[in-house]
């Protein structure tokens, strides 16, 4: 890919923060489809984990089958082993009828309520048959048990009492085996491994020190607090405006309607720079934040190759228009 | 009898909750309480002779009792029957209605008392006999009912029903009406008159009008077993009482003195003198002088229709009349006199235009019909009948069976009379069940249908609306001028402005407001009401603040030197005119005092002196089934219940109310106000109540919320699992509004919660939000976003339905030879639960033991369902299983094309289930919209509400907060007696908070486009508005047709969803087809896809009847094997031309040969020239 055409560019990542659900990263000298198709691929073509089919044996409680089915499709499972799993539509293990090792994971629920008191079914109940795919509540207290400590008092212990897929009072029981499959988000919001991906272009704010220095601190204040956010402050020092947090900013132009409004029109120029972008990804846990960035990426690369290797595409023209380089 | 009032479970928050169904469930206490006792009291006792022997024997009815209800059967004895079996197994919830009946022979002791039964009346859920009366929540759960039943309905056939509240005229007050119909009455009759709704103790009721003839006099009009009958007044004054013309004379001219004429309030002419005259010469030219004279000419006219009376003599069939139909709330004759004196008065006032009319449709004089008194009423009449009824059998006995049937044997006569006697429970059933009096009926009821309605739970606010709703009676429905729709300025406080459907019924089914009570039998402590001590009690009082009396003749000058005072529509004395403020004043105060006597419900109506204006008089009311209100008195502000006084819709149109808000009403008025209203959304009802900032929204946005609120598929019953409704609507993640009013709280709404809360963005994107369409969020809807049931309740009578005569008995049972149904059926022959049933698949299968057949039964319908529960009747079927109920369970999650509305009239169908990724996106929070709507939905409809929840829902859910969004709340007063300030605006209110937060002071965001990533041309307004579901789903109205069933005569497509039918192509589609030119459409629509025929038609004679297939002899063709037989050609002949010559085939709609046929019929012949245009 050498010779770099006007459309040829070299984006570069820099990861600001990562925990295992947060990432915070800059995407640098590219452009918005760029960033946006790797925002849309994180969303909804990620693959995850999710259970997608219920067989019930016994429900008396009191939600009914699809409602019970649906809560269960919700819980987020670790999906570490998604990207390397199959498709049950197109495993040639089973058939396409999804039940096999290479495709699917089985779980076995069974509670019932023996006691006065409403027993919460949570999603630690859920018996994987793949230690490798749990729910991520789970993994969270099997992975603090092996820290240290028992895992029943792990689960036990309120921060992880597991989500709740239905209350039982006694004498009510509920038995299931459930399937779960790879899918995409796109298919339904259940695959989905981000609860937010976002981006903001990056703002280049310039204020117009001639001008401030017209405005009394009184102003200055004013103006400043204008905005809804704390993008600007004034130095306790030099008692000038500075711009504290850029990232701050919204682009709500508060400040610039304000600045109108004092009739100082130009006291402060803010754009948005066009090839920089700030994303912020919190995953839902199925995947961690920067392994979900990592297999977005291999998403989109799968799809342009795709595109690329397909034999009647006719990338004459695309190879003209990128000056030969496409190829 | 008297009880105190239990506080039933629940609590106390329930307490605003229960108040609403109150006037239900109090009015059928009484019935219960006493009510009964009072009306078999009142019925007339019926009296046997023996035509030979001349032994009378009298019976009459005494000692009602009313059972709790118990289950049916040997097995079951004395066990209590709770509600929920009943609607689970379609039966009613009532109780054993019994009653001695008393003999007495030639009306000398002693009494025989024989026990009858009177078959059943259902018993109203939460009253007195009802087992769940005292039942806290825990108790009612247990008895699988809501943990916050309300009861006030009753339970027939397994529905719920609950009496239409009618309203009815005031009662006891007469009042003066100019109506065209009246002059119809007779030759000279004008078209005025003065009407008064006369009701017994036993509540049924006797209306008597005065009308006024042009000669000036007056004629007395009651009905008499649905006849009206008509007396000259003159008669009717002097068989009440025993007096003089010139007594006469003087009571009726008392209203006019020359001192005072031309001053205000002077309702006397000189003409009344004139009209006294006529009426007294009227008689005498009778030759009717004495009063004895007057009462026999009563007793003689009437004789002839009034039953059982033939033997008696006239004065006292004339004392019977006087007593049974002329003003009987009154027991004096005395008090009858002085009445009729009154209205005559009033009616001259009318005539002589010193006195307006009274508005028949103004609340001030109407009441309303309370189920307690509709049933007391009907049951009176359905006894009396079955007294009648009795007496003619035991007559008739005496006549044919005279050797073998003994009037003195009891055993015999029990046995006659005893056999339709349990009819008279079953007619009372009936009426409640189907909401309709049985034929034959002599109650005087506003209308013979639609007594009862349904109560629907579809939702709990449609649930509580039925037990608010006021109907104003079916025979204005028809009525062309829309005058008794319109909301007068009366009803203000009792009825809701907002509340009231659009359409059919607007204006005539009314809402009572959310603080509006109707008064009952009960006082504060929970006692039956003693009318007598409170008569009493408040007569000393009147007499100690200057009255004079009455009794035993009305004396005193009238207007405007002193007003006639009633009370309860008894003329009781007069009170100086310059004494009656004070008076007022003085009632007023003491009806806030606990230990008065005055009953706090007490109406002291002072129609004050005016110049042409309502009739001045005090007119006092304590009557039970008005409607009342609560109000703060301002002059008095220590009494019973911190100065709120109770005042009713007749003395309001007098008195001085301001509003709370601390201004003077926009008018500089000299005088002060005595009372004040509590919350001015106390105007409104419980749903209008519930509408965020309501007071920021244009009026019918509000009216349309009422309808919309009411159609929303929410959390419709707690005991979902134990209800057999035909059909319910269950949302499956209802969430609690983030911003509400207090009524929310106030009414525990949370208990039913019916919306969500989903983050809405105003803009145009995609263009699928055009016209009131809204893009949906697909990946809410795939999280569980306004997701849905509906439950069908399927109910299995094996025992109905014989086709065969008596013999044969169905049972449940499956087949053990096709295995093919082994899958949906279980086998007991009934489907599994939770099984996922296809239509055309088997529900349940069932054994015939008579043809020894295995039967399965197919699902009906077009969508697949799952089996919620079998429930199954053990109790009704004999031997064998015959009797389930099956629910079926269908998902309704939403789909293109499904109703969503906000709580501001603002509805639209969804259009798209957008993609999540193609959804514009915060840039900071990352946000998507669950929904969009379009910015158009806006302006037009000013619905500032809808924006309003928007910011303040957004700053609530940042703040962690519920915001409250009572309307009215900027123009009441603080705690602390000042207003909030005027100047700030609500916005500026919500606004810092968001600021705070980061956001946009207005609610703005900066959006990014999903598909681009670009920043949206515009910043965008974006917040959490709670959205309804409601309950109109493209599933359960898509109509599609391709080929399908035919109409047989027509051959035409039929029409109607449930047959699979088409659309109607009708002549306005087809009109603006012919303007296009689109004749090939044209052609296909209306003739290919419709009754496309090709009929064989005789050239010769050109008829399409005369042709006819010709039989062809079985010609021997050899069948070559495996080739399919040679299709013979059609030979067609016609009949008339006995040849086949002429046959061509024409193509033409299958209608116009039935059109031939049908004029063939009628001796008239179609006869076509057929032409070949191409060759032509």
């Amino acid at each position: 890919m050498e010779g770099g055409g006007s459309y040829h560019r070299m984006p570069k990542v820099r990861i600001r923060e990562m925990k295992d659900d947060y990432l915070k990263f800059e995407l640098r000298e590219t452009d918005a489809s760029m960033a946006n198709a790797l925002r849309r691929v994180m969303l909804a073509e990620v693959p995850t984990i999710a259970i997608d089919l219920v067989e019930i044996e016994i429900n008396s409680s009191v939600l009914n089958d699809e409602f019970i089915a649906h809560r269960l499709g919700l819980i987020p499972l670790v999906s570490d082993r998604a990207m390397e799993m199959r498709f049950s539509r197109d495993c040639d293990a089973c058939d396409g009828d999804g039940q096999c090792q290479f495709c699917s994971v089985e779980f076995h629920l069974w509670a019932r309520c023996e006691s006065d008191q409403t027993l919460d079914v949570t999603s630690a109940d859920l018996k994987s048959n793949d230690p490798l795919v749990q729910p991520v509540d789970v993994a969270r207290a099997i992975d603090a048990a092996a820290a240290g400590g028992t895992l029943s008092s792990a689960v036990d212990s309120s921060d992880n009492r597991g989500i709740i897929i239905v209350k039982l009072r006694r004498g009510q029981e509920l038995r299931l085996r459930a399937i779960a499959r790879k899918g995409i988000g796109k298919d339904h919001a259940k695959w989905s491994p981000g609860a937010t991906v976002t981006f903001m272009y990056e703002p280049d704010i310039h204020i117009n020190e001639e001008m401030m220095e017209s405005l009394t601190l009184d102003e200055k204040r004013q103006w400043i607090d204008s905005s809804p956010t704390k993008v600007f402050d004034i130095d306790p020092n030099t008692q000038q405006v500075v711009i504290v947090d850029p990232e701050a900013y919204t682009y709500d132009e508060e400040v610039i309607k304000k600045a109108e409004a004092m009739g100082k029109s130009g006291l402060v120029e803010i754009y948005a720079k066009e090839d920089s972008f700030i994303f912020t990804v919190e995953s839902t846990g199925a995947v961690k934040a920067y392994q979900m960035l990592v297999n977005a990426i291999d998403v989109l690369r799968q799809k342009l190759d795709a595109v690329r290797y397909t034999e009647d595409a006719d990338f004459h023209l695309l190879d003209e228009h990128m000056g030969g380089a496409a190829l | 009898m008297a009880e105190t009032r239990e506080t039933s479970g629940g609590g106390d928050e329930m307490e605003a909750l229960r108040e609403l169904f109150r006037p239900h469930i109090e009015s059928f206490d009484y019935f219960i309480d006493a009510g009964m006792e009072v009306m078999l009291r009142s019925i007339n006792a019926v009296e046997v002779r023996h035509p030979k022997s001349n032994t009378s024997l009298r019976i009459w009815l005494e000692n009602p009792e009313l059972v709790s209800p118990v289950k049916e059967g040997r097995k079951a004895m004395r066990e209590p029957l709770f509600p929920y079996e009943c609607r689970q197994a379609g039966t009613s919830y009532r109780g054993k209605f019994n009653a001695d009946v008393c003999f007495q022979y030639d009306d000398r002791p002693p009494v025989i008392r024989q026990r009858f039964n009177f078959g059943h009346i259902p018993i109203m859920l939460k009253s007195k006999l009802c087992h769940l009366r005292r039942a806290d929540a825990q108790k009612l759960t247990h008895h699988k009912e809501e943990a916050t039943e309300m009861g006030g309905y009753f339970i027939c056939g397994g529905l719920e029903r609950l009496v239409r509240l009618l309203i009815m005229q005031r009662r006891h007050f007469p009042l003066s009406l100019v109506r065209g119909s009246y002059s119809n009455r007779g030759l000279g009759y004008t078209d005025k008159a003065v009407v008064i709704r006369c009701v017994r103790e036993d509540q049924s009721a006797v209306t008597v009008r005065l009308y006024y003839l042009q000669s000036g006099s007056a004629r007395v009009g009651f009905r008499v077993r649905g006849k009206e009958f008509l007396l000259p007044v003159g008669i009717l004054l002097k068989a009440l009482i025993d007096t003089n013309d010139r007594e006469i004379y003087a009571s009726l001219t008392r209203c006019y003195s020359e001192t005072h004429q031309r001053e205000k309030g002077s309702v006397g002419t000189q003409l009344v003198r004139e009209r006294a005259k006529i009426i007294l010469d009227e008689v005498r030219s009778l030759s009717l002088y004495t009063s004895l004279q007057c009462l026999e000419h009563i007793g003689e006219s009437f004789q002839p229709i009034m039953y059982g009376l033939e033997k008696e003599t006239h004065s006292a069939v004339g004392e019977i009349v006087l007593r049974d139909y002329v003003f009987v709330h009154l027991g004096n004759n005395h008090d009858k006199f002085n009445l009729l004196i009154f209205m005559l008065q009033k009616l001259f006032a009318l005539v002589d235009q010193t006195a307006a009319p009274d508005n028949a449709d103004a609340l001030q004089n109407q009441e309303v019909l309370l189920p307690g008194h509709l049933v007391t009423v009907y049951l009176k009449d359905k006894l009396q009948e079955w007294l009648s009824r009795s007496r003619e059998f035991l007559e008739e006995e005496l006549k044919n069976n005279e050797k073998d049937f003994d009037l003195h044997n009891m055993a015999q006569v029990k046995k006659l009379i005893d056999k339709n006697a349990a009819h008279v429970g079953r007619l009372v059933e009936n009426m409640l069940k189907v909401g309709s009096l049985a034929a034959g009926s002599a109650v005087e009821l506003p209308q013979m249908v639609g007594l009862t309605i349904q109560a629907e739970r579809l939702n709990f606010l449609r649930f509580i609306s039925h037990f608010r709703s006021v109907h104003r009676g079916a025979y204005f429905t028809k009525m062309r001028t829309t005058s008794v729709r319109k909301l007068l300025p009366e009803s203000w406080g009792f009825f809701c402005p907002v509340h009231t459907p659009d359409g059919e019924p607007c204006g005539l089914l009314n809402h009572m407001s959310s603080t509006c009570r109707i008064t009952n039998y009960y006082d504060s402590r929970g006692y039956i009401k003693d009318y007598l001590k409170y008569k009493k009690s408040i007569l000393t009082v009147l007499v100690g603040i200057g009255m004079s009396p009455s009794l035993p003749k009305l004396e005193t000058s009238g207007p405007p030197e002193a007003l006639n005072v009633l009370l309860d529509g008894c003329v009781v004395g007069s009170i100086i005119s310059t004494k009656i403020e004070q008076a007022v004043m003085h009632i007023r105060g003491l009806k806030l005092s606990a230990t008065s006597g005055i009953p706090d419900d007490l109406e002291v109506g002072y129609v004050p002196l005016t110049m042409g204006g309502a009739y001045p008089g005090l007119y006092l009311f304590t009557s039970p089934s008005r409607f009342v209100r609560p109000v703060r008195n301002i002059s008095n502000p220590f009494g019973r219940n911190q100065g709120v006084e109770l005042i009713g819709s007749f003395e309001q149109a007098y008195m001085e109310i301001r509003c709370a808000d601390g201004g003077d009403g926009g008018r500089k008025d000299p005088f002060p106000a005595t009372h004040e209203e509590i919350h001015p959304t106390g105007i409104l009802s419980v749903v209008a109540n519930l509408t965020p900032w309501s007071d920021h929204n244009q009026s019918p946005r509000n009216m349309y919320q009422c309808q919309m609120a009411k159609q929303t598929m929410g959390f419709s019953s707690q005991a979902l699992q134990f209800r057999a409704d035909n059909k319910s609507y269950h949302l499956q993640t209802p969430q609690t509004p983030i911003v509400r009013t207090t009524a929310y709280t106030k009414y525990c709404i949370d208990e039913y919660p019916t919306g969500t809360n989903a983050i809405v963005a105003v803009l145009a994107y995609t263009g699928y939000d055009m016209e009131d369409a809204m893009i949906l969020n697909k990946s809410s809807v795939d999280r569980g976003m306004c997701r849905g049931q509906i439950y069908q309740v399927e109910s299995v009578d094996l025992a109905k339905n014989h086709d065969r005569g008596d013999k044969e008995v169905k049972i449940f049972a499956r087949s053990n030879l096709d295995k093919s149904v082994r899958s949906s059926i279980d086998s007991d022959g009934l489907p599994y639960i939770g099984q996922r049933i296809n239509p055309g698949e088997p529900l349940y299968s069932s054994y015939n033991t008579l043809s020894g057949t295995i039967k399965p039964t197919m699902m009906k319908g077009l969508e697949p369902a799952i089996v919620d529960y079998v429930a199954v009747d053990g109790a009704s079927s004999k031997q064998s299983l015959q009797k389930v109920n099956i629910r079926l369970r269908r998902p309704r999650n939403p789909v293109i094309g499904d109703k969503f509305s906000s709580r501001h009239g603002q509805k639209g169908v969804c259009s798209q289930l957008w993609p999540d990724i193609d959804m514009p996106f915060s840039g900071v929070t990352g946000m998507r919209p669950d929904l969009i709507i379009n910015p158009h939905a806006f302006p037009s409809r000013m619905t500032i509400g809808m924006l309003l929840e928007s910011i303040a829902a957004k700053g609530g859910s940042l703040h962690g907060k519920f915001v409250d969004a009572t309307p009215f709340s900027s123009s009441t007063k603080n705690v602390d007696g000042d207003l909030p300030h005027e100047s700030k605006s609500l916005v500026d209110e919500l606004g810092p908070l968001l600021s705070s937060y980061g956001f946009n002071y207005h609610g703005l965001e900066v959006l990014y486009s999903g598909v681009y990533g670009t920043e949206l041309a515009c910043e965008i307004f974006i917040g959490p508005v709670y959205y309804q579901r409601l309950r109109h789903m493209v599933s359960d109205k898509f109509q599609v047709r391709s080929t399908g069933i035919t109409d047989p005569l027509t051959r035409q497509p039929v029409g109607g969803r449930k047959h699979g039918g088409g659309i109607r192509f009708g002549e306005m589609e087809r009109d603006s087809i012919l303007a296009h030119g689109a004749a090939y459409l044209l052609h296909d629509r209306l003739h290919t896809c419709s009754d496309y025929h090709i009929a064989d038609v005789c050239r010769l004679c050109g008829s399409v009847l005369a042709t006819s297939i010709m039989q062809h002899q079985k010609r021997a063709v050899r069948e070559i094997g495996g080739l399919p037989p040679l299709k013979t050609p059609k030979k067609v002949t016609c009949q008339a031309c006995r040849t086949n010559k002429g046959m061509e085939t024409v193509a033409m709609p299958y209608v116009f040969r039935y059109l031939a046929t049908e004029l063939a019929a009628m001796n008239i012949k179609i006869s076509l020239k057929l032409s070949n245009r191409a060759a032509a």
